[in-house]
């Protein structure tokens, strides 16, 4: 029979070996038992009957399987008590409940006890509560793993270093910021490499001592692929125990992009003060250029007789026409005029383009085009639309004009929200247009992509550009509330990224055209076509004609007489001078604008001073121009 | 003779109109700003006025709504510096004050003198 003994619950003074013992049994929080060969509980500890809400002699006699029932018994408890009989030190982890605790996270170790002969007849249990430091764990791997979940995917790189400045640790996103491809390329280096200036490595490292923490901005460094890049860099000064010396933490924000951004802010802004101040300029040089083509025009009377004078005052003329192209071309880039606008369908002037381009281009040039139909509309003035895409495939052309190369134009819709951070300006549709221009040519240096929209910035030598093309599209596609972006390396190619926004609303059509009819004389070039097609837009009817016949038709046909007669001269077919005797055969007096180019401004001068041509407009014509040429024309 | 009165602040611009409606046998009145047109218009001898919306000091169009009040059958062109100095249409613009036509310059001075003769044809009373 087991021998029964009592641990005191109590704490007694301890007055001999075995009650110190015993005592120092009892305090412990651990449950504590002995445990004989036959599973029995010998003796048991203060700790063990609190858990369990039993007296100490309810305990000590039973079994095991007794106390703690037969299958949990041989399930988890009996291999391990037989593996400790036979020498061995078993520590396992147990979940179960007691009375008093609930259930609970224990560890479990049982020590054999040996005595003096060898032999093993005792074991010691103790059962010790592991609970918190289970959960703990629990939270801090949870905690470790979200942490490095966010780490990962956080665009912040950091960095821990020696307080000289020597990098310890680094993680993914430093190394990407960095453009190094393994930690092991950062290990040894000093952060004073990566910084572009040396010196204020060292500024920034004193002050940081002196601060504990403080956070720069901008800071230009350099990568490991030698590019620069600027970032936001916060530092920490970690204090370790007093015998440590400190580390070093950093974290690095990109702002590269904050930077791309000011620059187009500065450009945008620097663009707008030109362009207030050209505008005033060509306002002020209007009223001159009147002057010399009023008096021009009465030297011409009083010298029309002289050839030679005439010759020569027309040449006055003809500059003073240059001029007027000019400032008209200057006050479209400072978006000094407004444009007359009407729903134009993205598709029909770019395919009108892309055909007016397919048609003149070099050999050696390939044009790939991947354009969608689609019902997409642009508030805007056709002919400028024109014009927009007119340059940005001719700047391309000329890109490519050495080696030849491929133009690809491709368009498609995005959506608003989307191309929200692209874009220089709020947005102001749900839908753009997309359209691509991309070649395969000299491309652009990154200081002149900063400038090509700059007026008279050129990078053709020698009177080739006027350096007015890109800014008046700049202005026309900022008019439009549309957005214009490039990136180019140099030798590969450029893209110019053009964004128009889709508007769906299409406005009433106003009542100035008032149903007039219009005859057009045309040889139905591209750029007639888009004239055409935006005056039909704005409610003129029209008729076409391309020779001479027609025209007579139309002229002389009393019912359908037209209000207006378009000439535009672009053709070998009808000439000015067949135009002034159609009219003085049959003796018209309907209206006639003439459209022409510069330099055929001098022969056309007859068909104005015979007073056919009420109005006479230099190419390029904008839809404003000739709409109000026509309304002053009908009066 | 009709009379035309030109308001233009713009003195060789001024004076190359003065000088082709000269040749062509009007009597002709100048001002070199709104405030000195009005001083200078008498309605019974000006016909025709012809003013440059935009000037420095006297709003050209404060100019056109006067002389229309002074005498309603008065002929007025005016005369734009072009730009965004009439929001949108011109001749809405125009109309709206009381002018009867916009010449956006620079234009062409026999256009001009043209429309000139045709709107003063009918007013060529014997006086």
């Amino acid at each position: 029979m087991a021998k029964k003994s009592v641990i005191s619950n109590k704490s007694k003074e301890p007055d001999s070996q075995d009650s110190l013992t015993e005592h120092i049994l009892n305090c412990s929080r651990s449950m504590i038992s002995i445990i004989n060969r036959d599973y029995v509980y010998e003796k048991v500890n203060s700790a063990f009957c609190s858990a369990h809400k039993i007296d100490n002699n309810c305990i000590v006699g039973k079994s095991l399987p007794e106390v703690w029932g037969e299958n949990i018994f041989v399930e988890k408890i009996k291999n391990n008590i037989d593996s400790c009989f036979r020498g061995n030190t078993i520590r396992y982890e147990a979940n179960f409940e007691t009375p008093h605790y609930g259930n609970r996270y224990y560890e479990v170790v049982f020590r054999p006890l040996i005595k003096e002969n060898g032999k093993i007849t005792q074991l010691l249990a103790e059962t010790f509560d592991v609970t918190d430091l289970k959960l703990s764990r629990q939270i801090l791997s949870e905690m470790e793993e979200e942490f490095r979940k966010i780490e990962t995917n956080l665009p912040i790189g950091f960095l821990r270093c020696e307080p000289d400045g020597t990098v310890i640790q680094a993680n993914k996103a430093f190394l990407k910021i960095m453009e190094c491809d393994e930690e092991s390329e950062v290990a040894g280096l000093n952060l004073r490499d990566f910084y572009a200036e040396k010196g204020l490595f060292d500024i920034h490292l004193r002050q940081l001592f002196h601060e504990q923490r403080k956070t720069y901005g901008r800071v230009p460094l350099h990568t490991c692929k030698k590019n620069d890049i600027a970032c936001r860099i916060s530092g920490f000064i970690v204090t370790g125990e007093t015998s440590t010396p400190p580390f070093i933490d950093f974290a690095f924000e990109d702002s590269s992009r904050e930077l791309m951004l000011e620059n187009r802010l500065l450009q945008a802004q620097k663009l707008e003060t030109i362009g207030a101040l050209a505008g005033g300029l060509a306002h002020d040089f209007n009223n001159i250029l009147a002057t010399i083509y009023g008096y021009s025009e009465l030297l011409l009377d009083e010298f029309s007789g002289n050839k030679s004078a005439t010759e020569k005052i027309s040449r006055i003329i003809s500059a003073a026409t240059k001029a007027k192209s000019l400032t008209s071309q200057i006050l479209t880039f400072s978006r000094q005029v407004e444009q007359q606008k009407i729903p134009v369908s993205i598709f029909e002037v770019l395919m009108e383009t892309i055909g007016f381009v397919e048609s003149g281009k070099p050999h050696n040039i390939h044009l790939a085009s991947d354009v969608p139909a689609t019902d997409a509309m642009v508030y805007a003035d056709p002919t400028q639309l024109f014009r927009v895409f007119l340059n940005l495939m001719t700047n391309a052309i000329q890109a490519m004009e050495t080696g030849g190369g491929t133009l690809s134009v491709s368009m498609t819709i995005v959506q608003g929200n989307s191309v929200r951070y692209e874009l220089s300006r709020n947005i102001v549709a749900d839908e753009y247009a997309l359209i691509t221009f991309e070649d395969t040519g000299i491309g652009m240096e990154e200081s002149v992509i900063h400038r090509i929209f700059e007026p008279y910035f050129t990078t053709k030598e020698g009177g080739r550009g006027t350096g007015m093309g890109l800014s008046v599209v700049h202005g026309i596609v900022s008019e439009i509330e549309g957005d214009i972006l490039v990136t180019s390396k140099p030798d590969k190619g450029t893209v110019f990224y053009l964004y128009l926004p889709v508007t769906r609303d299409y406005p009433m059509g106003t009542d100035i055209s008032q149903e007039k009819l219009l005859l057009f004389i045309t040889g139905n070039r591209y750029e007639s076509r888009i004239l055409s097609l935006a005056l039909e837009k704005s409610g003129y009817k029209l008729v076409f004609a391309s020779d001479t016949t027609v025209i007579s038709k139309y002229i002389s046909d009393e019912l359908q007489k037209p209000d207006m007669v378009i000439y535009m001269d672009d053709s070998e077919e009808v000439t000015a001078d067949n135009i002034r005797d159609i009219f003085a055969e049959h003796s018209i007096r309907i209206p006639l604008i003439l459209i022409t180019d510069n330099d055929q401004y001098i022969t056309k001068e007859k068909l104005l001073n015979s007073g056919v041509a009420k109005q006479v407009l230099i190419k390029p014509v904008s839809l404003k121009e000739i709409h109000n040429a026509i309304q002053i024309s009908l009066v | 003779m009709p009379g035309i009165l030109i308001v233009e602040d713009d003195n060789d611009l001024r004076e190359m109109l003065k000088v082709s409606l000269l040749r062509r046998k009007y009597t002709v009145i100048e001002a070199s700003n709104g405030k000195e047109a009005i001083i200078k218009f008498k309605p019974s001898m000006v016909n025709l006025v012809i003013t440059d919306i935009i000037m420095p000091d006297e709003d050209g169009l404060k100019v056109i709504m006067r002389f229309r009040e002074l005498k309603p059958t008065i002929k007025i062109i005016a005369i734009s510096g072009g730009g965004k100095a009439g929001p949108g249409n011109y001749l809405n613009l125009a109309r709206a004050l009381g002018a009867d036509e916009i010449f956006p310059k620079p234009f062409s001075i026999n256009t001009l003198l043209q429309k000139i003769d045709e709107m003063l044809e009918p007013e060529q009373d014997p006086q």
